[in-house]
């Protein structure tokens, strides 16, 4: 049984791991123009001269909408083909407000899979991919600039007045616990205890530059970081208990 | 008769000659920004802009990071030869984080008189800055602009002020 379970894993991940998504650019609003390049090399799509997209918005978060270029399953609308450059290789120009019938504040992430046009074959689906906000939301934690790479100095923010956490209201004595990973998601280093800024009654704040807080050995590239916000809250009897909010994850820009 | 006509002609020929395009001589002495530019600068500031949110008109734009980490310990001297045209440059970082990959090199412009950007060259690496407003210049502040883009959008940027030393 063991091994049935081990060789479908085997399978799927053989079937699955070619699959390539590009976007360009790289990041967008949702009333920017972006082309998709789908590679489908390695899934049941793999080979085909036609591949139509079947297009989704709103993954797991509400209000989604099918796109409206998709059609019927069993017959995909041309305006959902994908232009075929090269062997296995199809690109797709959207604007996400125009595909989904949806406001900029509406679109949230989006997702997608290829198909053949009577939906007999169909890759895996792909997604979620987030769409940049043209609208400010204020949150627990931010980060300070919203995009950035592992040379820049990055501050992390903590607006206590928007927790929704008993506990993390009430957290003082805040401290910060960064992360690093590198590109095979391998922690690089970790650094606790990170004394906060308190920058007002309800904010405060953390600024660095990773290789000023951890060693970065030479030759590795950081990918992403997590940060996480820890404290203390009072016990009944007002002993200092330790308590903490949600980990967030950070993921490097590739500037060019 | 004919002198009538002899003056309408003569007039029209000091009205052409008239319309000859005059030069105006520069008013006090043309700068040298490039000579401006020269000598030792100290690093007094630094503000990181994330320029996202200033197009998205978002509030937390910019941001004062000089004293997160000791920039003011970074100078820079830039040199030039005695026609004012840049030569070398170099970089004491202290123990400042880095604003350039390199500390030593030379320095060219994109125009001499009117300079925008300046390049650090150290072999075959380069990093563009942008040069600010000229009139800092005589009162001893120089402004350069370091910028980071993906897919041909500035993402970051990082303004820095120097004092003369």
């Amino acid at each position: 049984m063991k091994k049935l379970i081990l060789s479908i894993i085997f399978t799927f991940s053989v079937a699955f791991a070619f699959a390539q998504v590009t976007f360009s650019p790289a990041t967008f609003t949702a009333e920017d123009e972006v082309t998709i390049t789908l590679d489908v090399t390695g899934t049941p799509m793999a080979g085909q001269d036609d591949v139509y997209l079947w297009m989704f918005s709103n993954d797991g978060v509400g209000g989604g909408k099918d796109a409206l270029t998709n059609g019927q399953w069993g017959n995909s609308s041309d305006a959902a083909r994908m232009t075929k450059i090269a062997t296995n290789k199809f690109t797709f120009k959207f604007t996400g407000t125009t595909l989904f019938g949806q406001s900029p504040a509406e679109l949230i992430n989006f997702g997608f899979l290829g198909k053949s046009k009577d939906g007999s074959k169909q890759t895996q689906d792909f997604k979620p991919f987030k769409f940049d906000p043209l609208v400010f939301s204020p949150s627990q934690f931010r980060i300070f600039p919203g995009k950035l790479d592992a040379t820049d100095m990055s501050t992390v923010y903590f607006h206590q007045d928007q927790a929704t956490e008993q506990n993390v209201q009430r957290m003082f004595d805040v401290k910060v616990t960064l992360t690093f990973y590198n590109d095979a998601g391998a922690v690089v280093g970790t650094k606790t205890g990170l004394v906060a800024i308190k920058e007002s009654t309800t904010v405060y704040s953390y600024s660095f530059i990773p290789d000023r807080v951890i060693t970065i050995p030479a030759g590795t590239k950081l990918n992403k970081f997590t940060y996480q916000f820890t404290g203390s809250i009072k016990d009944a009897n007002g002993g200092n208990i330790p308590t903490s909010a949600p980990v967030n994850e950070v993921v490097y820009t590739v500037f060019n | 008769m004919n002198n009538i006509k002899y003056i309408i002609l003569a007039l029209c020929v000091i009205s052409v000659w008239g319309c000859k395009p005059e030069e105006f001589g520069p008013i006090g002495a043309e700068d040298n920004i490039l000579k401006e530019m020269q000598g030792t600068w100290g690093l007094t500031k630094v503000t990181q802009v994330d320029q996202d949110a200033t197009t998205k008109g978002f509030p937390y734009k910019q941001l004062d990071i000089t004293n997160v980490y000791a920039y003011k310990d970074l100078s820079i001297a830039l040199q030039g030869d005695a026609s004012g045209a840049p030569t070398s440059f170099t970089i004491t970082p202290g123990n400042s984080p880095k604003i350039s990959d390199f500390n030593t090199g030379n320095w060219v412009v994109d125009n001499a008189k009117a300079p925008t950007i300046i390049t650090l060259k150290n072999g075959n690496m380069t990093s563009d800055l942008t040069l600010g407003s000229y009139a800092g210049l005589k009162s001893g502040k120089f402004y350069l602009r370091k910028i980071k883009k993906a897919n041909g959008k500035i993402v970051v940027s990082y303004i820095y002020e120097f004092t003369k030393k």
